[in-house]
């Protein structure tokens, strides 16, 4: 028996829908990891935090990402109102604020081994957190240089919405992350 | 109603300022309060301040209902009871 399938079941479910949907259960779920990653630093060396913890490098990367969260916003919002040239620049942007991100990590690792090895309790907390976040920001460095690649050649939306929406929602994360890592690991004491 | 993108981007700024006022206020704050509990707490209430303002206004959640609502619509309207209605 052939099973009779309308013709409008297809439009509606829309597939951008579902990849929004998808994208948000996906970040629900990194988030319990880095939840259950920041509660591991009170369980390991409580609220102490060493003196030798830069807090002008802690701060700098802080605003640093900050700023990278309004130019990846602008870059979403110059795309959704067709302003490729406008959303590319600012894509370029954000991961230039990204990779100078990566080295701003790269240096208080330099600095934390000769203060606070990962032997010692908060150097495994440290260098576990910024790791894995550090990856994180990687991760969003390369798909927003895929979706800088992805457009860098068209003149209109076309289907590369959820390509934009979905690379600057990471992107965005990344910075929720970090909202709670800093003061987890660098204003405690 | 869709905002203009001279609106949106007006957004952008003025969140990214309450930001930066809130990262310099906890920064004030580690530096002034000594007393652990007091100084855990309000570090919290921050971060969590910071953090909503990016997920409502950068990373837009309030429009993750209207997704929902349209994929149960679809969900809803696909059942054998709702084609029968249509047919």
């Amino acid at each position: 028996m052939t099973q009779h399938v309308p013709q409008h079941v297809n439009h509606r479910f829309r597939s951008l829908d579902i990849n929004r949907l998808g994208l948000w259960l996906f970040l629900v779920s990194d988030a319990s990891f880095f939840i259950a990653l920041l509660s591991s630093r009170f369980f390991v060396v409580g609220t102490s935090t060493p003196e030798h913890v830069d807090q002008v490098l802690g701060l700098g990367l802080t605003i640093l990402l900050l700023l990278s969260s309004l130019t990846a916003y602008k870059a979403e919002a110059a795309f959704e109102h067709g302003d490729i040239p406008g959303a590319k620049k600012m894509l370029l942007a954000t991961m230039g604020m990204g990779i100078l991100f990566v080295f701003g990590v790269g240096y208080e690792w330099h600095e934390a081994f000769k203060h606070f090895p990962p032997s010692t309790g908060f150097g495994t907390v440290l260098f576990t957190l910024t790791g894995v976040h550090v990856t994180h920001v990687v991760t969003g460095v390369l798909t927003l240089g895929f979706v800088f690649f992805r457009i860098r050649n068209t003149t209109e939306i076309g289907d590369n919405q959820f390509a934009v929406e979905g690379a600057v929602k990471w992107w965005h994360f990344v910075d929720v992350a970090w909202v709670f890592i800093y003061p987890t690991l660098y204003l405690l004491k | 109603m869709h905002k203009t993108l001279q609106e949106t981007l007006k957004l952008g700024w003025v969140v990214i300022g309450v930001l930066a006022v809130m990262t310099i206020a906890e920064f004030i704050v580690a530096i002034a309060i000594d007393d652990t509990v007091v100084l855990f707490t309000l570090l919290l209430i921050i971060a969590l301040a910071k953090a909503w303002l990016i997920v409502q206004y950068f990373m837009h959640f309030g429009q993750l209902w209207d997704h929902v609502s349209e994929l149960w619509d679809g969900i809803i309207s696909n059942s054998p009871e709702a084609d029968t209605e249509e047919d």
